[in-house]
């Protein structure tokens, strides 16, 4: 019999990856979402798509949706995204529905009636094989499956809004240009940018490569520069290019970015251990660097 | 009003090194209370503070750095503290850590909130708080940058990827606070003393009728990732024109601009 997985997504581009997931282990999937918009964007990549019509973030809430779906199908793995939300779920599901749970996965691989997930610990320094019984949550590590391609017919279904747990009142995050974890390329600065003004470079570096800017979490928590950052507390990107200016690359923040396809460093420190984690890097003032860089690109545009 | 606290001593991973075949040298690495834990704390006693609660912290392993946490938890000012005894307190599921915390919460409650770090320092799952919440039916809030809790309610911000959530919610609850929510104080050398003489009271698993599955085959091996590791100097003008223009080559080809 066929392994039942059951998926949570609040877009296409996680569904796609879980979907891929799935299908690696040769698993039957569904797919639950929050709400009607965001599960027709998902048509066609999974036959039965379960939807209802939350709002703002609940966590109880939108667990309890997610758990009429999973007495419907018994699913043998649930698998959430490794986000900020996907974690919490994740947490709320497992608790009472699984024998085991594994957040951080970036592969999974079925063995006998169990499954073998590889997972990060210790920010990503290390790695480590779980067998996890069945059922299982897991939590997906942006960036390790490629999104599945849609081949199927879908057929959708409501789930019943379940009560508010509390109230709440969200304010949208504010996008300054390109979304990181939707970006091809992402600039990063880090602490090696002393003020909000130098920022201005690494948002033209980011303008210039069609790419979003993001910064460390000092930047954002302790400055205030910015509302969201690249790492473990906050947005993993997997994109093509990432290029981390004045980031030491402590494996918090690594974390975020460690599946990005080419890894640059700028950095006046030898040491950084950004060096050993890059496929290119330049040691040397930043203040100079940059410059030179946007400089050159600026010079090819125009050609 | 009462509250528990659970914490979780964590390694400090930017020290973690490995050995020549890629072993994590965890017993060379330094281990304290995680910074989300503190803060954590650091609420509760903010409201016992202000109005009248007891403080109970509760951690689940038996080792050293499980012993030095709670003394620490004292020493800030928490009321009691306790070990939930268990031997391979590293090795332990998520899923026993959490069901070993809401049985104690269970046996030594009721509890109106139980507060614990949004992530751990090492493992950084953020999944413990939320499994209490299911395991107990209370109420959640998860990744809390700033709390306010009151005689029946609590009110909170949380930062989430998608952007900001204002909470506001009925007890009992469990709440997740991050780093970014406090200063956790620094207690002073008399606090430090006093609770040298505090008892730490410990409770065996079989109280808390736990069957505790230890993980299978756990192997942590160092995680590398294929990486060029090219590096170019700029260590002046001339040399920076030089690197920029390398990389830039570099990066075409590999088609990434
Ligand atoms: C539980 C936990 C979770 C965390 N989560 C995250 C997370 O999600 N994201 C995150 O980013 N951090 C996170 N952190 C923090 C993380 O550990 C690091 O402290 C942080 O990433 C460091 O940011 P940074 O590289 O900007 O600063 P620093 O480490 O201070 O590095 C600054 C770098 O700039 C270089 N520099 C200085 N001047 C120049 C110059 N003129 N030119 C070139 N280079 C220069 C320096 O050599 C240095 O390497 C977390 C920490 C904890 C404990």
């Amino acid at each position: 019999m066929r392994t039942k997985l059951l998926a949570y997504s609040e877009d296409r581009s996680w569904a796609a990856q879980i979907k891929s997931l799935s299908d690696s282990i040769k698993a039957e999937a569904s797919i639950f979402l929050p709400k009607k918009e965001i599960a027709e964007k998902v048509s066609g990549l999974y036959e039965e798509i379960y939807y209802s019509d939350l709002e703002n973030f609940d966590p109880l809430a939108y667990i309890s949706a997610f758990f009429e779906v999973a007495k419907l199908l018994s699913p043998e793995v649930a698998v959430f995204p490794c986000t900020g939300k996907g974690r919490i779920l994740a947490g709320l599901f497992s608790a009472k529905n699984s024998k085991s749970v594994a957040t951080d996965v970036y592969n999974v691989q079925s063995k006998e009636n169990n499954l073998i997930a590889k997972r990060l610990v210790y920010g990503g320094k290390a790695e480590v094989d779980l067998e996890l019984k069945i059922p299982a949550t897991i939590c997906l590590l942006h960036g390790s499956y490629v999104e599945a391609k849609a081949n199927v017919e879908s057929r959708f279904n409501k789930v019943i809004k379940p009560n508010a747990s509390c109230r709440v009142i969200f304010t949208p995050k504010k996008v300054e240009g390109m979304e990181p974890d939707k970006a091809e390329v992402v600039v990063v600065a880090g602490r090696g940018v002393k003020t909000k003004n130098d920022l201005r470079m690494i948002m033209e570096l980011a303008e210039l490569l069609k790419g979003a800017w993001s910064v460390t979490r000092p930047l954002a928590v302790d400055e205030g520069w910015a509302e969201s950052w690249i790492g473990i507390s906050g947005l993993m990107v997997s994109p093509k290019l990432y290029i981390g200016i004045g980031v030491s690359g402590q494996p918090h923040h690594m974390m975020g970015a460690r599946s990005s396809k080419i890894v640059v460093a700028i950095n006046k420190d030898r040491n950084a251990p950004i060096f050993d984690e890059c496929d290119y890097g330049i040691v040397g003032d930043l203040y100079v660097v940059l410059p030179e860089m946007i400089k050159k690109l600026k010079n090819m545009k125009q050609k | 009003m009462k509250i528990l606290v659970a914490l979780k001593p964590t390694y400090d991973i930017n020290q973690l090194k490995f050995d020549s075949e890629g072993v994590p040298l965890l017993e060379t690495c330094p281990i304290t209370l995680g910074e989300a834990d503190k803060c954590a704390l650091e609420e509760a006693l903010r409201i016992k503070e202000s109005n009248k609660a007891i403080v109970i912290a509760v951690t689940v392993g038996e080792s050293q750095s499980h012993i030095k946490g709670i003394r620490d938890a004292l020493a800030m000012g928490a009321d009691e503290g306790y070990l939930i005894k268990m031997k391979n307190a590293w090795n332990i599921s998520s899923i026993a850590v959490a069901k070993a915390i809401a049985s104690f919460a269970q046996l030594t409650g009721p509890y109106d909130v139980i507060f614990t770090g949004a992530g751990a320092g090492d493992t950084h799952s953020s999944i413990i708080g939320p499994m209490i919440s299911a395991l107990l039916d209370f109420r959640l809030i998860a990744g809390a940058d700033q709390v306010e809790v009151s005689e029946n309610m609590v009110k909170a911000t949380c930062k989430m990827e998608d952007g900001t959530y204002y909470y506001e919610s009925d007890l009992p609850v469990v709440i997740t606070v991050t780093s970014e929510a406090n200063e956790p104080r620094i207690p002073t050398l008399k606090a430090i003393i006093r609770s040298k003489s505090m008892p730490i009271k410990e409770v065996d698993p079989s109280v808390l009728s736990l069957s505790v599955e230890e993980f299978k085959d756990l192997k942590v091996l160092k995680h590398s990732i294929e990486r060029k590791r090219i590096i170019l100097e700029a260590s002046d003008q001339k040399s920076a024109e030089e690197s920029v223009e390398k990389i830039i080559t570099f990066l075409k080809s590999e088609g990434v601009i």
